[in-house]
């Protein structure tokens, strides 16, 4: 990371589920890793971690990092957990990319990148509501 | 872009009179509409500021789901604000459970309802088979905590001091959000 060419992209991918928010800032390929955050770093209690709040406050920190490492804007991809389970992503995803654009990132794309299965396994007994 | 599908009897809501409605939306979500009024298809698609347009599809959902426009335009009034649904059907065993399921929800009156509104700040609307809400992150867990009480069969006085109890709880919290020391 030694050239500082101007208005270097990232990608910001953001895994929200309803137990937590995992936030990795990569560069525009994704193979290498800027910044990362997950629930558990901003807050005590287990069950806050997938709040908007703790969101808000990670991508705050994240993209303080990616900023110093000369990102000028993110392309976001955001996933809920996926698969058999919920498609939509939590409360977390929104908060932060919010937080992101707050923070001074400029947001480039926004893509859902849930995994949807094309028919794989069979669901979960009660899917919940 | 995505799809939201909503049901026959709401896009006369979401489109109001004479497009009125539906020119709100687009304005002020920063998105532009496409409602094919025969399936109930409505395609969003963003034209402004993208962070603005991811609360499109939301606002067109909420209305789906029951809300009346303005309800539904809470939404972008501020960023904390969000939209969430809870399917009854799906803990419902057939017709009959689910309409037993609406009734514990709603209550006598709608006081069940109107109560979840109340204390919690949120609002809450009961629409074929889901309670949506519309709310703050914690009015909204608030409020979902209550109707999953309800729905897995708590008799209502629990839901009531259940309900209360929070009530006074947010209002005595102010904002203070604990921080991780170390």
């Amino acid at each position: 990371m030694s050239e500082t060419q101007e208005d270097k992209w990232g990608v910001a991918h953001v895994h929200a589920s309803f137990n937590n928010t995992i936030i990795t800032i990569t560069d525009e390929t994704g193979a290498e890793t800027l910044a990362k955050s997950s629930g558990g770093t901003v807050v005590k209690q287990n069950r806050d971690e997938a709040s908007p709040y703790a969101a808000m406050q990670m991508a705050e920190v994240v993209a303080e990092k990616a900023k110093a490492q000369g990102v000028e804007g993110v392309h976001v991809r955001v996933r809920g957990p996926g698969g058999n389970q919920q498609t939509n992503p939590g409360p977390g995803a929104q908060a932060t990319i919010r937080a992101l654009a707050r923070a001074g990132l400029e947001i480039g794309r926004i893509e859902d990148v849930t995994p949807i299965p094309h028919d794989g396994t069979r669901g979960p007994k009660n899917a919940g509501f | 872009m995505q799809h939201v599908k909503i049901p026959q009897d709401r896009i006369g809501a979401l489109i109001g009179e004479g497009g009125e409605t539906l020119r709100q939306i687009e304005d002020r979500a920063e998105v532009r509409l496409d409602v094919d009024s025969e399936t109930g298809q409505v395609k969003v698609e963003q034209t402004g500021d993208p962070i603005t347009a991811l609360k499109g599809p939301d606002i067109v959902k909420a209305i789906g789901r029951g809300f009346a426009p303005d309800e539904a335009m809470r939404l972008l009034d501020d960023d904390m604000m969000m939209f969430d649904i809870i399917d009854v059907a799906a803990a419902a065993r057939n017709q009959n459970d689910l309409q037993r399921h609406k009734g514990r929800l709603i209550g006598e009156d709608g006081r069940t309802r109107e109560l979840m509104e109340e204390l919690s700040g949120a609002s809450v609307v009961i629409y074929g088979s889901t309670v949506g809400i519309i709310g703050g992150p914690e009015q909204v867990d608030v409020v979902r905590e209550a109707a999953e009480m309800i729905i897995e069969g708590a008799p209502h006085g629990t839901v009531y001091s259940f309900l209360e109890e929070k009530h006074n709880e947010m209002k005595h919290k102010g904002l203070d959000y604990h921080k991780f020391t170390g």
